[in-house]
């Protein structure tokens, strides 16, 4: 995924938004960790169910 | 000169702003005595839908963001400025003086970083965010802090974090929380460091018992295990965290929570300056409403459009000056009463008087790259007026400046100045040499100061004050005034 800003957010600092988000991140914690459990098991691979990475602009969110 | 002006008459010779090069899709140019920004397509479609928010208005008007207007005609743009080429051009309203946040007292940067993280929820509750999170993106009409940047706004995309925390940990918190909890001055660090204090450089400088504060745990500790532990897996995470689906409320959490703690965050000057800030009003005796007297005569015998109160102190004679001047420098080496100054200015809802805290012994240096993209004082404004009160003793014995050398720095700038001379009698004067060897600056004398005074200015004026120990001067730039014999005895 590119991420299109100018300024690196820093892959620490992403992570911590994640813990810190509290209640809010919970799902999103879950969701990263099972990710990664699956890929782990090799039940999913790698790039499989990324969005594409293009157009995705949040008006709705 | 760019081609791209040649078919226009009108357009003016366009400049284009050295540190204004970071964001590709908004640059800054300076034509015609105007501010504009350029933007790409990209920009362009960001600034069309902020203005289709109600931000856009709401901002202006309450004076948060800067007053800005699209410019139909883009051929004024410098080419090559942005490259991918100019989609659209905005006009800004010029800031009258341009400051940075290693100039700014706390309470200065914590105004800023509240109004950063504001405009942040704002935009957040429209769909869009701010791309990043700098205090060089604000800037001070007198006490009231204004958002610069309009190209900073930009349409939220799904699964991506709050790309600015980072930053925001870097030039807002971790400076704050420096002051706040470890008493430390923030001002070296930021001017150290245009890009501010690194997670794992503000982790070395605390202690363990700071992880017990407010704030330290997550912003500190964990931000800089986590930076260290995933320092070489920036790919790998950035799509992880895509993957789980960042979204928007998170951002909205972290934003609030840092909201909360910024507003927590206070520091506050030695009980000293608090008792000599109250007294700011009580000064009495003669001399002192003869020193007022002269500098409201100057101040007021013409329209000034820049005043430097250098040596402000609690801002008697900024005030003073802003009866005369469309804007007033207060400057003052000593953080504490600039502090308590910009506190009741921004109470007042003043829009004249901007606070600075900064050495006139070391003043802002130009910084960043090429030394451009942070300017020194004088490149960012000259004077026409300076007031340098109660200042001369302090910058030639205290810091050993030689009594030509600040009155030739003066003369540089350009400017009409009113100065104070304690003579060697002064108490103050007295007191600054007592720890000196004897016989030091010989030079700190009146007669030698009145010959290169008049050497550098006009001198208009003279007087003595009551008690006798100190004397006030108007003088002009040379060759620009009706300079009197100071050589003759006062009268």
């Amino acid at each position: 995924m590119d991420l299109l800003a100018y300024l690196d957010p820093g892959s620490g600092s992403m992570i911590l938004q994640i813990i810190a988000g509290g209640l809010a991140a919970v799902a999103v914690t879950a969701k990263l960790y099972w990710n990664r459990l699956l890929r782990l098991l090799r039940i999913r691979k790698d790039d499989e169910a990324a969005p594409p990475a293009d157009q995705q602009r949040t008006d709705s969110a | 000169m760019d081609t791209s002006t040649e078919n226009h008459a009108q357009a003016p010779a366009a400049e284009s702003e050295p540190g204004s090069f970071r964001d590709p899709e908004s640059r800054i140019f300076y034509a015609g005595g105007d501010v504009y920004r350029a933007l790409s397509a990209d920009g362009l479609a960001d600034f069309e839908a902020l203005r289709a928010t109600g931000l856009f208005e709401r901002f202006q008007a309450d004076g948060r963001l800067v007053r800005t207007e699209l410019v139909e005609d883009t051929s004024a743009v410098p080419a090559d400025l942005l490259p991918t080429g100019a989609a659209g051009l905005l006009r800004h309203e010029r800031i009258p003086f341009v400051s940075y946040p290693y100039e700014w007292t706390f309470s200065m940067l914590r105004d800023a970083a509240l109004l950063q993280l504001d405009l942040t929820l704002a935009a957040l509750d429209e769909g869009m965010i701010l791309k990043d999170s700098t205090p060089y993106n604000v800037q001070f009409r007198g006490a009231k802090p204004v958002f610069v940047d309009v190209g900073s706004f930009e349409r939220l995309r799904e699964g991506e974090p709050w790309v600015g925390y980072r930053q925001f940990c870097m030039l807002y918190l971790y400076p704050l929380l420096l002051q706040a909890a470890k008493g430390v001055e923030f001002h070296p660090w930021l001017r150290g460091s245009i890009n501010g204090i690194t997670p794992a450089q503000m982790r070395g400088m605390v202690s363990f018992r700071d992880r017990f504060r407010r704030g330290f745990f997550l912003n500190v500790f964990m931000h800089a295990k986590l930076e260290a532990r995933h320092a070489d897996r920036g790919k790998e995470v950035k799509a992880e965290v895509k993957q789980a689906g960042f979204k928007k409320e998170l951002i909205v959490a972290n934003v609030r929570r840092m909201r909360k703690l910024v507003a927590s965050l206070g520091w506050d000057p030695p009980k000293g300056v608090w008792v000599a800030y109250g007294e700011r009003n009580s000064y009495s005796g003669e001399d002192a409403a003869r020193k007022d007297e002269f500098v409201r005569e100057v101040v007021t015998s013409q329209p000034w459009n820049l005043t430097w109160d250098i040596g402000a102190n609690n801002g008697r004679y900024s005030r003073i000056a802003a009866e005369g001047s469309k804007a007033v420098l207060a400057v003052d080496a000593d953080q504490g009463p600039v502090e308590l100054l910009y506190r009741t200015l921004r109470e007042e809802g003043d829009e004249r008087i901007l606070t600075l805290t900064m050495n006139l012994a070391d003043p802002s240096p130009s910084l960043g790259w090429r030394g451009l993209e942070r300017r020194d004082m004088a490149a960012r404004g000259k004077p026409d007026l300076v007031l340098a009160l109660a200042l001369i003793h302090h910058v030639t014995i205290a810091a050993n400046v030689p009594v030509a050398e600040f009155v030739d720095w003066l003369a540089s700038l350009g400017t009409a100045l009113v100065i104070e001379f304690p003579t060697r009698e002064d108490p103050m004067v007295k007191k600054l040499l007592g720890p000196k060897r004897e016989g030091l600056h010989p030079d700190y004398e009146r007669v030698s100061f009145e010959r290169v005074l008049a050497a550098a200015f006009d001198v208009e004026r003279r007087e003595r004050s009551k008690s006798g120990t100190r004397l006030l001067y108007f003088a002009r730039p040379k060759g620009a005034g009706s300079p009197i014999d100071l050589t003759a005895p006062e009268g």
